[in-house]
């Protein structure tokens, strides 16, 4: 093969690993203070506010933010390295996920000067909190089947339709809205959509809480009822919505959350074995492996975002081995220890990684999907 | 450097234009055959000083280092080439280099041996002019050199036809060089890198070969590419063959900062050794999967990439031996994502 699917990494910069060092410190503190208990998937289910304010005070939150909207004007590398060790200490970041890792690159890209100015300052705070508003009850990764519609109005849109699985939608501030603003051509199915910020305060917003399997209350379903919303607020250009949309995946699927949802389980185990309470499973070492290798991809990701390359391919190639080897851990944790552990502290996360893993290999692009990108990238289709 | 591509620099860029022309993928003289050694191969990579990419200067080798293995030992895997590059050069020439010993021109293979003299499974012995072999003696670990002829040889090859012969040697006729245990410790890292490079080298060629099958070959009116389930196996096939170069990448980098003592760099390479030894079976699989019955004769090309794979995955060490092996590391740093990253503890 000529060109591999993922780029190969470059050396290890000494200057990123005294980052590292500096926020291990920091979390460290952190839980020695009781301030969080290391959890598993906790940048979707544990939303802690006032650690996403210590952080912001540190730097840590809209890293690569320019200065002029209150960021920090650091690299995209830098991001990457706080990014891995909130991961793999399984800090509670939800309430900044989206917001760091998605709408602020989106804002800074196609949003207007006006809209920068106003978002941009608060998510670098950790103030503002954003939401995704991509799927709907009839369209999942099929984003193109979108039915919620935006209608020209005077001075704005009017938008209504069902967003569906918006995590995190009854704390946060915002969405961008894709919604249909014309009609469905068959033929250019990608066409006439186009992205909203949906404040969620707006009158016709109704946002409802739906329980996952455990109990918890991680999702939404939000219904857009005749929602105004002014033209200032349009993100980029009506019409450019599937490739704005698309860009802002690239983010989504390439990050260090595709592997280290499940991270805690394995130091827990690794600990069991050292204390004699596990066995020590192969399969725990094979996992080990597999997540350096990962942790080198993720990172040769990062540096090719970094220097302005189309990354999708690579993304998906990340994502999809990521994502079920984070998933097998949950499972090999549960077959080998299992939720009658004798050490709380793994039970509890058996319990919470069998309960999540079934989210992690379609959120974010179903792995089906994704695997229809790798294949194509390998031009197959 | 974060972000540059270390392959940017013209010189790397020279060499591997030179190993696509060297290596060329697809011609196979020996079906059906055990795999015999390609002696104009071997001497074209004589002349170009490959055969000794790493060897110092002084002692006639080309004075490289693992940056410029790692390419040669992906090309050497992806051509499906029968020349003992790993042996001659990275083990033989390694050890004679390492107890002092001149390294005069010829074919080298080297093998561990045990109390009794013997080793199994040695690459390449049968057609070698001589063997650099290392072994414990009451004295401590010693290398020697030994003629071809002065070797007993049982001919055995392995799952790829690959010569993997049984040698017995008689230890005390023997006069070895003394060296710290730590070089047979090394030789078994070094040997597994060498087939985890070679691996995702052949990886990559058996991804070629489904590509271009599954684009080609129209089954039920469209080609077999266009099904979703055929896309879904190579992409995992892919995926997987992705995970081995990250992973044997990152091994060859660790070398070049840590040098093969670093804990770390037996990190790496354990991690490289396993995933290639895991993707293996996936690829093999989805390979022989997407192509159907042609990529199980004697005339595809797929099955001597495919065998090689699956029978490197246990040389110098079993997958699970790697596996169990990062286990025991993660359990000896207690904080297993420091470990991962290299960087200090939690």
């Amino acid at each position: 093969m000529s060109a591999r699917l993922v780029p190969r990494a470059g050396t290890p910069d000494p200057a990123l690993t005294e980052l590292r060092a500096e926020v291990r410190a920091f979390l460290k503190e952190q839980i020695d203070a009781g301030v969080f208990t290391p959890g598993i998937d906790t940048w979707l289910t544990r939303w802690n506010p006032e650690f996403t304010r210590a952080l912001a005070a540190r730097g840590w939150v809209g890293m690569t933010i320019p200065v002029e909207y209150g960021g920090h004007g650091r690299t995209f590398m830098e991001r990457f390295v706080v990014t891995e060790e909130l991961l793999a200490v399984g800090a509670p970041v939800a309430a900044q996920w989206v917001a760091d890792r998605q709408a602020a690159p989106s804002l800074l890209k196609y949003g207007t000067e006006e809209q920068k100015q106003r978002f941009l300052p608060g998510i670098a705070a950790g103030e503002i909190c954003w939401a995704i508003g991509m799927s709907e009850p009839d369209s999942g990764s099929d984003l193109a089947s979108v039915k919620t519609k935006a209608t020209r109005v005077d001075g704005g849109w009017r938008i209504s339709g069902t967003k569906l699985w918006t995590s995190g939608a009854h704390h946060a501030d915002a969405f961008f809205g894709l919604a249909r603003s014309a009609p469905l051509d068959p033929a250019h199915r990608h066409d006439g959509l186009s992205q909203f910020i949906v404040l969620l305060d707006s009158p016709g917003v109704t946002i409802r809480p739906i329980l996952s399997m455990s109990g918890d209350h991680h999702f939404n379903e939000v219904l857009l009822d005749d929602v105004f919303v002014p033209d200032d607020l349009v993100l980029g250009q009506i019409g450019a919505g599937w490739e704005q949309v698309t860009s802002e995946l690239g983010y989504e699927r390439s990050g260090p959350e595709r592997f280290l949802s499940t991270f805690g389980v394995l130091e827990s185990l690794v600990h069991g074995v050292v204390d004699g309470s596990v066995e020590p499973d192969t399969r725990i070492g094979a996992t080990i492996g597999r997540i350096a290798g990962m942790h080198r991809m993720s990172t040769a990701v990062s540096e090719s975002l970094e220097r302005g390359e189309n990354a999708e391919l690579a993304a998906s190639v990340v994502k999809v081995l990521g994502t079920k080897t984070e998933g097998d851990l949950a499972d090999l944790a549960d077959e080998i220890a299992g939720y009658t552990a004798a050490d709380a502290h793994l039970a509890e996360l058996v319990r919470a990684g069998v309960m999540q893993r079934p989210g992690f290999t379609l959120r974010g692009g179903t792995s089906e999907i994704l695997r229809g990108v790798i294949a194509r990238g390998l031009g197959m289709r | 450097m974060s972000g540059q591509d270390a392959l940017q620099s013209t010189e790397l860029r020279d060499f591997t234009q030179m190993l696509s022309e060297v290596f060329t993928s697809g011609d196979d003289h020996r079906i059906g055959e055990v795999v015999e050694l390609d002696r104009a191969l071997w001497s074209t990579l004589t002349e170009l000083g490959l055969d000794r990419l790493t060897g110092s200067e002084e002692s006639g080798g080309s004075g490289a280092g693992w940056r410029e293995a790692a390419l040669l030992l992906e090309a050497t895997g992806g051509a499906a080439a029968a020349v003992p590059v790993a042996e001659n050069d990275l083990l033989a020439g390694w050890l004679l280099e390492t107890v002092g010993l001149d390294v005069t021109p010829g074919v080298r293979t080297a093998a561990v041996l045990d109390a009794d003299g013997r080793a199994r499974h040695v690459p390449w012995a049968r057609f070698a002019d001589s063997i650099v072999v290392l072994w414990e003696s009451p004295q401590g670990w010693q290398v020697a050199e030994v003629a071809r002829g002065d070797v007993e040889l049982v001919e055995a090859v392995n799952l790829a036809a690959e010569p993997r012969d049984h040698l017995r040697v008689d230890l005390s006729a023997l006069s070895g060089r003394d060296v710290p245990a730590g070089v047979a410790d090394e030789f078994r890292y070094r040997g597994a890198l060498a087939r985890a490079l070679a691996s995702a080298g052949a990886m990559d060629r058996i991804l070629e070969l489904v590509v271009e099958h599954t684009t080609a070959r129209v089954q039920f009116g469209r080609p077999l590419g266009k099904f979703q389930a055929v896309q879904a196996l190579v992409a995992d096939l892919a995926t997987e063959a992705s995970l081995a170069h990250a992973a044997a990448d990152a091994a060859v980098d660790a070398v070049l900062a840590g040098g093969f003592g670093d804990a770390s760099t037996r990190f790496a390479i354990a991690a490289a050794a396993s995933c290639a030894g895991h993707a293996a079976s996936i690829v093999a699989r989805n390979a022989h999967q997407a192509l159907g019955a042609i990529g199980f004769t004697m005339e595809h090309e797929l099955h001597r990439h495919a065998n090689r794979i699956l029978s490197w995955r246990s040389e110098f060490g079993t997958v699970s031996s790697w596996d169990a092996e990062l286990l025991a590391a993660a359990g000896e740093a207690g904080d297993v994502w420091a470990l991962i990253t290299g960087g200090p503890a939690r």
